[in-house]
């Protein structure tokens, strides 16, 4: 069940798949980008709910 | 909002850049992985051994050092290493005609890496069963416990994908949180009758369902690598699959209700009974059948061999950084309806 995995396990003879051929450095680096999106997204829509929340506690009902 | 208002917020996303990191930055520890020819018949042998980890050092490195064992039952099989490369190592052995066992294990002892262990490596046909003869038998070296620095622990079958623990578990822990906020919320609705609650229970369970799918997700694929399929019929999978529907029937029974006056009273019902069907279907039944989920059949929490003191000064970190990533976007979902809400009825 494995064994198409292994090869590909074995495809750099140094350090294997993941680390040997600079892999983990580029999926660390774009998950790191989609991390940093994710939270840039968050932080400004918690700053305009905030802004909406003022605004609506500043009107008179 | 400033960070410095909300500072859980801001950790939060650090400790999640901390997991990346260390998730994907981390070795794995050496192990084997595969043997050939995995089947032998009695006299002598040819065997090949191929490992992950980089654990025989260099190119046609000395094998001084180095010891090949294999295992019949409890009798030992020396053998005699020709050849080390990085990644795999050759030797002869000499198959006897008569063993306790036709699956054997194989030990590989390294002066770097420790003990290397691969088991039902090969599988000897012809044989007769007995003890192994004197003349083949292997006396072990002394253990050594090489310091392999801060690396993962190897699992046979998983491999590189050990990494998605850090990130599938602390999802459906995520989602446990918040679905128990939810079920507290909608408790609260039912004694109460404060829309406040409904809000509550509502972002619960509309962030919760996210996590599930999330869950759900990395699951699946985390099955395609080690059972060789996207999906298997598992009372935990499919438990857990089950109760993503529940949820998503909670959603459609909100939207079908629209601005019906008695849709608290009622989806808090409803969510009170998904969520004793969440512990259920999760929790308590995957205990009483058989899994092929680990840390299932009997025990649903981790033991020594899911989790490593190198795994576990990530995963925690990882368990209470998705947990506030969820509650942030619980908080500002309540927050939202909160505000339509009063925007509504103003």
């Amino acid at each position: 069940m494995n064994l198409p995995m292994n090869h590909i396990l074995f495809l750099n003879s140094l350090e294997g798949f993941f680390f040997g051929s600079g892999k983990a450095h580029v999926v660390t680096g774009v998950s790191l980008i989609i991390l940093a999106g994710i939270a840039f997204s968050l932080w400004r829509m918690d700053r305009r709910l905030t802004q909406l929340e003022n605004e609506n506690n500043d009107t008179p009902s | 909002m400033s960070y410095w208002s909300a500072p859980w917020k801001m950790g939060g996303i650090l400790l999640l850049a901390y997991v990346i990191i260390r998730g994907f930055g981390t070795p794995l520890q050496p192990g084997l992985v595969e043997a050939n020819p995995n089947r032998l018949t009695p006299g002598l042998a040819e065997l090949e051994l191929k490992a992950v980890g980089q654990p025989f050092a260099e190119e046609n490195a000395s094998i001084e050092g180095h010891q090949l064992i294999l295992k019949s039952g409890q009798d030992l099989i020396a053998t005699n290493l020709t050849r080390i490369s990085p990644h795999s190592v050759e030797a002869n052995a000499v198959i006897p005609d008569l063993l306790p066992s036709p699956a054997l294990d194989a030990f590989l002892f390294t002066p770097a890496s420790g003990t290397l262990f691969l088991g039902n490596a090969f599988f000897v046909e012809g044989a007769g069963t007995g003890p192994v003869p004197q003349a083949f038998a292997a006396t072990p070296p002394d253990k050594v416990n090489p310091d392999l620095g801060f690396s993962f622990p190897y699992q046979p079958n998983i491999i590189e994908s050990i990494r998605n623990l850090l990130w599938h578990v602390p999802m459906w822990f995520a989602m446990f949180f918040v679905m128990g906020i939810g079920f507290v919320a909608s408790l609260m609705q039912l004694r109460t009758d404060k829309v406040d609650w409904d809000h509550r229970a509502e972002a619960a369970v509309r962030t919760g369902l996210v996590f599930g799918i999330l869950g759900l997700a990395t699951g699946s694929l985390w099955a395609r690598w080690t059972w060789g399929a996207w999906w298997v019929s598992d009372p935990q999978l499919n438990g857990a699959l089950v109760t993503v529907l529940l949820y998503t029937g909670y959603m459609l029974l909100r939207a079908a209700m629209g601005e019906d006056e008695r849709v608290g009273r009622i989806t808090a019902v409803y969510n009170v009974f998904a969520f004793v069907m969440l512990v259920i279907l999760l929790m308590v039944l995957p205990r009483y059948t058989e899994s092929l989920h680990p840390g299932k059949d009997g025990n649903p929490g981790f033991n020594s061999y899911d989790l490593d003191n190198s795994l576990r000064a990530v995963f925690y970190p990882a368990v209470i950084g998705w947990g506030a990533l969820c509650y942030w976007m619980y908080n500002m979902r309540l927050r939202m309806n909160r505000l339509e809400y009063r925007l509504l009825t103003q």
